[in-house]
């Protein structure tokens, strides 16, 4: 008894130590470094460095391209936040007894395992003003009257960049949700069922409240990936023109690769880090003080 | 709740584990290095060991790929090898070459840009010694407190390249003043948009911005045939300001990108899209690089018509006809090499008789070695035939000082260029803004 406690325990030591090794080693000492780093004015490739104390955080608040950047940063956020609602009836109605589920399943799927670039190039030449698809088929649907420059308008580019994040990442949410709602037990929607529930009152009494766990995940999801988009913007507009399609993250690439500032890249990463847990917290209260009252888990 | 919190903490330590995951190659690149470059040992007539070279040039690549360097290089040193590493562009490759600087770990031989040269000086180890330095016509021009840190692998020249039979059509002559290029980009426009509402008489491809280049990088230098444009601008407070080179530049490129001559969307499409456009005659000019001449040729069976001039930046036909020149692809053998005595014999190697000639005939770049001149191309010999009396301006990149100001008001002079295209923009707020921005860094970095 005595030597299956002792490999119980070891069992757990093995088991805590390994993660905890790695989770230290390049997770927690990185970000230590990252913070240390953003007091720096280090150019990323000398070997001498100076502490300047807080002047990159003030450089960075007073930076008006930078805080443009994030402004375009909220459209991917917001247009995903109002997509998940959608998702989440897709995830209802694949889940259901569709015929055909499986290939929709696949369909929907399949943008979020295609390579982020490839899609990125792919639809840059899809809104491309010259032979471009899509100008192609709004004139053939005779609509050649709301054809516009659709990757140098600032006004409307962060959209259509938003709209390509959608058509790749929705269908990896809709996947989320489904695994959530797969795993609801059965008894508890056949006694709805039986005690006249109608779809809705399903949808809104027990598998919503039931998958609050994925609905969270997917709304951090969201603010991270909003927040971290990179590669459309950077090979559909490369952030032009001038910054008007740049996000925080690009801009903080080009801050660090192109102007040889990591000192102040690794202010803004630290910047980026603390808007996601500030935003998540707001946006948590609001979902669940306000609009889910009663949904806690 | 506390899970929750939990949950949360743990989820953004990984969001920042990810963030710092390119400030941490310090750590991991070590044992990289170790595994790269395996020791070799140094012996007078046999030298042994392995190397890696990192190029971005596809032509090259696929040149060493056709004519096997590897294979060749061994036939002469039995006992070494090469890593051939390709990255797929210059801006990546500079990217990749800045983290590797910072984690000790760059490759032994690698390239360099007129612009790069200075930042990478503390990593090169000097080159003057080599034969091929002291063949080589533009090297020493580029040399940094007397050390050659790069061998320029081209001599670099930019052209503007146009379609004959379509200037023919619209009756236009090549043009020899900026005014006159102005004129003949806005005829062209105005003949072949009738037909064709797509059409551009200029192809440009600004949705990249890199390639405003010719306008944007070279003109100021072009302007006042001072190829140290960027030095001197280092040293005044106020180097926008009117009646400097640059001022009267961008004036000039922002008059000719305010035409309609760029087509209906110029930031719309890359460079890409626009050269394989122009190919195909969609365009009747484009600007680029000799270089370009090969992605042209690639995009069209017939180049009967094609021709090519030097962007003429001139104001008047009495002013000299300025056409810049530099450096290219400047080969260099870093500090970090573990090797560096085979580093240097194959850059030896690589200029001479068992190399460079067949390179620089497979390539349409110029040669750069005064010992392997080689024929311009007939399109781009055109040129020459054109202004027999132009003025070669050597260009400069920018040195430390200007560098540093470029990094710390990020003035980026291309995403400038593709601003122009922009409605509402002012050049003249943008250039006192630039201007204010320049005198305070060079406050703060205290450059005299």
């Amino acid at each position: 008894m005595k030597s299956l406690e002792k490999q119980k325990l070891r069992f757990i030591v093995c088991a805590l130590i390994i993660p905890m090794v790695l989770l230290i080693g390049f997770v927690v000492v990185p970000a230590f470094d990252l913070i240390r780093m953003s007091f720096t004015n280090w150019d990323g490739f000398s070997k001498n460095f100076d502490l300047i104390g807080f002047d990159n955080y003030r450089a960075m608040f007073k930076n008006k391209d930078l805080w443009l950047s994030l402004r375009n940063n909220a459209v991917y956020f917001f247009g995903h936040l109002i997509f998940i609602p959608i998702e989440l009836m897709f995830a209802v109605l694949l889940t259901s007894r569709l015929r055909g589920a499986r290939f929709y399943k696949t369909m929907v799927f399949m943008p979020y395992i295609i390579n982020g670039v490839a899609i990125s190039y792919a639809f840059s030449y899809f809104f491309s003003p010259i032979n471009g698809a899509f100008n192609e088929i709004l004139t053939m649907v005779h609509l050649e009257g709301l054809i516009r420059n659709w990757l140098s308008d600032p006004k409307i580019v962060n959209i259509v960049l938003t709209f390509v994040s959608l058509w790749r990442f929705s269908g990896y949410h809709v996947i989320l949700f489904m695994a959530a709602l797969q795993s609801l037990p059965q008894d508890v929607q056949e006694a709805a069922r039986v005690d006249g529930a109608n779809a809705w009152q399903m949808f809104r009494n027990i598998q919503i409240p039931a998958i609050m766990l994925m609905v969270d995940f997917v709304l951090f999801d969201n603010i991270r990936g909003a927040l971290q988009v990179f590669d459309i913007p950077y090979v559909m507009t490369s952030g032009g023109p001038g910054y008007a399609s740049s996000t925080f993250t690009l801009y903080t690439i080009d801050t660090a690769f192109k102007y040889s500032n990591f000192g102040l890249a690794a202010t803004m990463a630290v910047a980026i880090m603390t808007m996601i847990v500030v935003i998540y917290l707001i946006q948590n209260k609001i979902i669940h003080g306000l609009i889910l009252k009663g949904g806690e888990k | 709740m506390r899970k929750r919190m939990l949950a949360m903490g743990l989820c953004a330590a990984m969001v920042m584990g990810s963030i710092a995951g390119c400030s941490s190659s310090k750590e991991t690149g070590e044992t990289k290095k170790e595994e790269s470059a395996s020791a070799g040992t140094e012996a007078d007539k046999d030298l042994e060991g392995s190397l890696v070279f990192a190029i971005w040039d596809n032509n090259l690549m696929d040149y060493i790929d056709e004519h096997d360097m590897v294979g060749k290089f061994q036939e002469k040193y039995p006992n070494a090898d090469i890593e051939v590493e390709k990255i797929k562009d210059d801006s990546e490759y500079w990217n990749s070459m800045k983290m590797r600087t910072s984690a000790n770990q760059l490759p032994d031989v690698m390239f360099n840009k007129p612009f790069t040269l200075s930042r990478f000086k503390d990593y090169l180890i000097d080159l003057s010694d080599l034969e091929a330095a002291k063949n080589n016509e533009l090297a020493s021009g580029y040399a940094m407190d007397g050390k050659v840190l790069g061998i320029p692998m081209t001599a670099g020249y930019e052209y503007v390249y146009y379609w004959k039979d379509m200037f023919k059509e619209a009756g236009v002559e090549v043009p020899t003043t900026w005014e006159e290029l102005e004129t003949a980009a806005q005829t062209l426009q105005d003949h072949f948009s009738q037909k064709d509402p797509d059409f551009m008489a200029i192809a440009l491809g600004a949705k990249d911005e890199w390639p405003d280049y010719p306008f944007m990088e070279f003109m100021p230098a072009l302007q006042g045939g001072n190829g140290q444009n960027w030095n001197d601008m280092a040293k005044t407070d106020a180097p926008f300001a009117e009646g400097t080179d640059i001022n009267k530049a961008y004036n000039k490129v922002n008059s000719l990108f305010s035409r309609n001559v760029f087509g209906k969307d110029p930031l719309g499409m890359g460079n890409d899209q626009v050269t394989s456009l122009f190919a195909q005659k969609k365009a009747a000019v484009i600007a680029l690089g000799d270089w370009g001449l090969q992605n042209i040729k690639s995009g069209t069976d017939d180049i009967s018509q094609l021709g090519t001039f030097y962007l003429p930046v001139r104001d008047k036909k009495d002013d000299p006809y300025r056409v810049i020149v530099q450096g290219d692809s400047f080969m260099g053998v870093t500090t970090h090499s573990k090797n560096p005595e085979l580093a240097k014999a194959f850059v030896e190697w690589f200029y001479s008789e068992d190399w460079y000639p067949g390179y620089i005939n497979y390539v349409t770049s110029a040669s750069s070695m005064k010992n392997f001149t080689k024929e311009k191309d007939p399109i781009l010999a055109q040129a020459d035939d054109l202004q027999p009396d132009k003025v070669l301006v050597m260009y400069d990149g920018g040195g430390d000082q200007f560098q540093s100001i470029q990094n710390e008001i990020a003035f980026d002079y291309k995403k400038l260029g593709a601003s122009m295209f922009t409605e509402g923009f002012d050049l003249k707020a943008q250039l006192d803004e630039l201007n204010r921005k320049w005198a305070e860094a060079r406050t703060k970095l205290g450059i005299k």
